[in-house]
């Protein structure tokens, strides 16, 4: 469900403990390198077994089948499986040049195409390694077809697993959705990131409720200075955590959810942790968009209707501007986008402010798009 | 600009975590003109769009990056040749 727009011929699928690799048609050497990503990526990310599924691969470029063999050895160090299934005879061929022919299993994969779970997947060890330990059962559920929430619930699980292991600072990480008209934690890396969600939906505060209803990004540094969540703050210093990174997640325009990352340090969060975050976030939203969450009739007209209202406003800020400054409309979209941008304010907050439907900013220099007043100056902005 | 990356545009649309379909939606909201059909191929570099149409779409992504913890990434047209 997590398919990589870049590379179409390459599929992630997680399904219990298991994460499937689909690979199709003709992988050439760019998309190698991005599977070469992904393998990293699963071996890295503890699922208890791989399954390769090259039942559609017509061609693989090298260096595919050493990447393979590799991701095979570090999986098999952790005691984990690889299995192959369905290659082609060429492609079957060079897995069998790279020592890979023993993990081909070409029997049907029952637990994974919703048929009935005949026994587990066998394990097939390196042909070298005496040991193989078996991968746990799929749970029972794993052989039904997955509802939307299931699929859902799994994609949240593996951003989870996967911001928890490459964003720097991350001792925690939860997914919360909003589902029935309530926040839900789906997905949540331990017992105390779930016990500081929890604590955000009994207070009714919190970065992640911010995030959630806003759609922007709340970034609290440090804990010992923030002011925004009277009642949540002290709670979570009570569970130990100093700094939390709460991004948005966003289907279909509309703010569903947050990603929650919490730290036990304060100033955890370098920006190269901080965009990964919203990487994270981003890749989540998109998979949300497709899987069609919140994308209710009603929501999408409330939507159009305040897409109107925005588009209104701004071309009226744009007519006082020409008839105040003389300039050419297009000039006058540059003068809001210029201040907007300098500013932090979004373009509608800035067209309200030229209109004189909010406060009016004698300086231009309006703050009214400046929300998240934080004391540590960092550069949230959304009007 | 879009000359040098043909598809420069739906990069950051995809880094941004938009559907075509949001940023259209968005692009209008700030007064874009051309239809969402237009708006691709804008996006894949099929069409050029008019200096407007391109800051109008370099905005609408940029906000998006902004609420995202962002700053400006998508370059304006100013940004890219000598006004």
């Amino acid at each position: 469900m997590i398919s990589r727009d870049d590379s179409p011929d390459i599929s992630l699928e997680v399904v219990g403990p298991t994460a499937v690799i689909t690979l199709r048609g003709q992988i050439d050497r760019s998309a190698v390198a991005d599977l070469g990503s992904l393998l990293d990526q699963v071996v890295a990310n503890g699922y208890s077994s791989m399954v390769l599924d090259l039942a559609s691969l017509h061609s693989l470029a090298d260096p595919g089948t050493s990447l393979i063999a590799d991701a095979a050895r570090r999986l098999a160090d952790g005691g984990r499986q690889l299995s192959i299934r369905s290659p082609s005879t060429p492609v079957q061929r060079q897995l069998e040049a790279d020592g890979l022919g023993g993990f081909i299993r070409d029997e049907e994969f029952e637990s994974m195409t919703g048929k009935a779970v005949g026994d587990p997947l066998r394990p097939v060890g390196l042909s070298d390694t005496s040991q193989t330990i078996l991968p746990p059962l799929p749970p029972a559920g794993a052989s039904a077809l997955p509802t939307d929430d299931d699929v859902i619930d799994a994609a949240l699980r593996l951003v989870v697993e996967l911001a928890r292991a490459t964003v720097g600072g991350a001792d925690g990480v939860s997914a919360s959705l909003l589902r029935h008209g309530r926040l839900t934690t789906v997905a949540a890396s331990d017992q105390t990131v779930l016990d500081m969600d929890a604590q955000q939906y009994a207070t009714g505060e919190g970065p992640c409720i911010d995030a959630s209803t806003q759609g922007r990004r709340f970034h609290a540094p440090s804990l010992d200075v923030e002011h925004r969540w009277p009642e949540f703050t002290p709670r979570a210093e009570a569970l130990g955590i100093r700094a939390i990174l709460s991004s948005p997640l966003v289907a279909w325009g509309l703010p569903v959810g947050s990603l929650n990352i919490y730290s036990h340090q304060p100033a955890a969060f370098a920006p190269d942790d901080q965009r990964l975050a919203m990487k994270f976030a981003t890749e989540a939203s998109a998979i949300l968009t497709d899987a069609g969450v919140t994308a209710t009739d009603d929501l999408r007209s409330e939507r159009f209707q305040a897409s109107l209202r925005s588009r209104e406003l701004i071309a009226q800020a744009q007519g006082v501007l020409m008839e105040r400054d003389g300039l050419t409309e297009d000039a006058a979209f540059t003068e809001l986008r210029v201040r907007s941008q300098q500013s932090g304010q979004t373009l509608r907050a800035r067209a309200e402010e030229v209109t004189g439907s909010t406060r009016p900013s004698a300086s231009g220099w309006g703050t009214a798009g400046v929300v998240d007043g934080s004391s540590t100056g960092e550069g949230d902005h959304r009007g | 600009m879009a000359d040098e990356i043909p598809d420069q545009f739906d990069r950051f649309r995809r880094d941004a975590g938009l559907t075509r379909g949001e940023l259209w939606l968005r692009y209008f909201e700030l007064g874009g003109m051309s239809s969402a059909f237009q708006m691709e191929a804008f996006l894949y570099g099929a069409l050029t769009p008019s200096r407007h149409d391109h800051d109008v779409l370099a905005h609408a992504l940029n906000e998006r990056f902004v609420e995202l913890g962002g700053n400006h990434p998508v370059p304006y047209v100013e940004d890219v040749e000598p006004v």
